[in-house]
């Protein structure tokens, strides 16, 4: 296998299942030694897309290059990429070393040697001691680190994550997503993540491709995505946002002026024009006061409240709209049926592009 | 109704409870007694026992005797044909299962299960006419200029039995192996695809250890059926040597000799019930592992 990792590029991908297109001329880079994220709803053809960057699946029509090679007709073994499946996949009637020596044994590496290797690798996720154990005597973590064992050991240039965390509990898949992130920088290695929950493709990526209807929705790193998302559906995906109705009125180089619900903002203009846009606006960047603040502010009724211990969530309903708000100081808790001021400082408010 | 007293009614419930299944149960045991236990105790007691009556080994001595030599023609032919089954429906289970063509695959489900509906003495039937000195086999090959005529052999032999046995019994046990197979989690085999492995190694290494049990259970079974065929033995070979269901026909016809065959018969349970319990064993231990 060759050394060092690899860029992995989707040039107009397209895979059809007979009438179903379920990846539509996809086109994407992922630079060397990064860990980006398939985001998206179930059906979005996340997937899929990881398991054309496998050779699991074959385009239809694109090309596929790995390293700069063209892999799009290459099968599953010529590809030198590796993956780690949702189910962890284990060879049940193997034992965990002989599970994670089958890659090497299977290039034909003597038995012994490829013993050693899968040895080397267990250590490296810490399940030394645990290589005579069955698949069934693991927890599902150990599972899931066995499995990173088995696809680490051909060290390959692209290693593949379809949905890791998704059958470990809350507290586990914290844990676990740290740890994928400390071996990807650790190797260098890229990897390619797929998964349906933002908060853990926040938290982990380098980038995020975020697919919508079998298409990229947006691409771009966490933070691009969570303060400008290019359309109504990542607002919403990436985090809880709530998208409002407003009038661009004023137009200066690449800043325009909002009014919403009363209140008047300068953001970004992002290629909108002068009249009715769509603007997101996260709940937390929405700040509930109980007197009128100086700065110009919406009145308000708490429609709903929820204690969550470390902030409340309030539903308001205001000129604006329905309002979900979440108020970081829990100490300062408004009742159901409180009146109180809106306001928006700026940051968490983005115009949506149509 | 007082506490102690509904305490002390609790058993008698009980036992009126267990006295009516038992009742519901009766005919069914009455009929698996009257119609298998029984028939089965007197037929093995029968294989120690004389034309006088008086307990003996005398059977079993004239049964090494007479067919020592049909008893390992038995064994081997039964062996041969099960060890082919699971050749043949490990190779049907695993294209099924692996195969990439689609339409082969369409066509060899509907195509393979076909036999199974067909009666042993159709298939002993079926095959004399196809394997015969001048039965269609020879023919095809000889219009197909393959085969010349005067070196056209008869397959009616021990290859026959081995032939018919295989094309019967191998839908039944690919219909369990394929089953098994349908409903692995297909991750694994595209694990292995994915380290490299190819088809034929991925059924060798992942497929088939993982219906290794379902495997068993099939050619158990099938090697119980084969051991109780009568009619495609007689049809394609009955000629010395021969099966021992053969044997036991013909010491009950010819000479009304029940010893004789019961202990025939005895042999043919001990070599089911070894085949049977080997297969416990290996479940057990399976199961323990597991």
């Amino acid at each position: 296998m060759a050394g060092g990792p690899a860029s992995v590029e989707f040039r107009a991908v397209v895979k059809r299942y007979g009438a179903v297109t379920a990846v539509d001329g996809v086109s994407f880079t992922i630079e060397p030694g990064t860990l980006a994220t398939l985001l998206g709803p179930s059906g979005c053809g996340k997937t899929t897309t990881l398991r054309l960057i496998a050779g699991l699946e074959l385009a239809t029509e694109g090309q596929i290059l790995i390293g700069g090679r063209d892999v799009t007709r290459r099968a599953a073994a010529e590809r030198d990429v590796s993956m780690v499946f949702q189910s962890y996949a284990l060879f049940p009637h193997m034992t965990v070393l002989e599970n994670a020596a089958y890659g090497p044994i299977v290039d034909g590496t003597p038995r012994k040697e490829a013993h050693a290797m899968a040895r080397a690798k267990l250590e490296l996720v810490g399940l030394s001691g645990f290589e005579a154990r069955m698949p069934s005597e693991l927890s599902g973590g150990q599972q899931q680190r066995v499995a990173v064992a088995r696809a680490l050991v051909l060290e390959p240039q692209v290693l593949l994550f379809d949905e890791p965390l998704s059958n470990l509990d809350a507290k586990l898949r914290r844990r676990v997503r740290e740890d994928i992130r400390e071996l990807q920088r650790r190797l260098n290695l890229t990897v390619v993540y797929v998964t349906h929950d933002q908060q853990e493709a926040l938290a982990v990526s380098d980038r995020v491709i975020v697919m919508s209807n079998a298409r990229i929705a947006q691409a771009g790193s966490p933070r691009d995505l969570y303060e400008r998302p290019a359309n109504r559906f990542v607002a919403d995906f990436i985090g809880d946002a709530n998208v409002v109705a407003a009038e661009l009125i004023e137009v200066s180089g690449d800043r325009a002026k909002v009014v919403l619900g009363g209140i008047a903002l300068e953001l970004e203009r992002r290629g909108a024009r002068p009249g009715p846009v769509t603007v997101a606006i996260r709940p937390e960047a929405l700040l509930l006061s109980a007197d009128r603040p100086a700065a110009p502010a919406a009145p308000g009724r708490i429609g709903k409240a929820a204690y969550l211990g470390t902030h409340m969530e309030y539903t308001v309903t205001s000129a604006l709209g329905e309002l979900f708000v979440i108020d970081r100081m829990p100490s300062r808790a408004f009742a159901a049926g409180a009146e109180v001021w809106i306001s928006l400082p700026g940051t968490g408010v983005a115009i949506v592009p149509e | 109704m007082s506490e102690p007293a509904a305490a002390s009614r609790a058993p008698a419930r009980d036992a009126g409870g267990a006295g009516t299944g038992l009742l519901l149960l009766a005919p069914a045991l009455l009929m698996v007694t009257a119609l298998f236990l029984y028939p089965l105790g007197y037929s093995l007691t029968g294989a120690f026992r004389g034309v006088d009556g008086a307990w003996t080994l005398a059977n079993f001595t004239k049964s090494f005797e007479l067919y020592s030599r049909d008893i390992g023609f038995t064994v081997a032919i039964i062996g041969l044909s099960t060890l082919l089954i699971a050749f043949f429906s490990i190779a049907i289970g695993g294209y099924l299962t692996l195969g990439e063509n689609r339409t082969a695959v369409v066509i060899l489900r509907w195509l393979y299960r076909w036999p199974l509906f067909i009666p042993f003495i159709v298939a002993g039937q079926l095959m004399r006419a196809f394997l015969a000195r001048n039965g269609m086999l020879n023919n095809t090959l000889m219009a197909m200029g393959v085969l010349d005529p005067a070196d056209a052999p008869s397959l009616l032999d021990w290859r026959g039995i081995v032939i018919a046995f295989v094309w019967k019994q191998t839908p039944f046990v690919a219909l369990l192996v394929a089953g098994a197979m349908a409903t692995l989690d297909r991750s694994t085999i595209e694990a292995a695809r994915n380290l490299g492995a190819g088809r034929l190694r991925i059924l060798i290494e992942i497929v088939v250890p993982q219906v290794r049990q379902t495997l068993v259970v099939g050619l158990v079974l099938s090697f119980v059926t084969m051991m109780s065929v009568l009619s495609v033995p007689l049809m394609i070979n009955a000629q010395s040597p021969t099966m021992i269901t053969v044997d036991m026909a013909f010491r009950i016809n010819a000479y009304g000799d029940y010893g004789v065959a019961n202990a025939l018969g005895f042999l043919s349970c001990a070599l089911t019930g070894a085949v049977a319990w080997i297969y416990l064993r290996h479940g057990i231990r399976e199961r323990g592992r597991q």
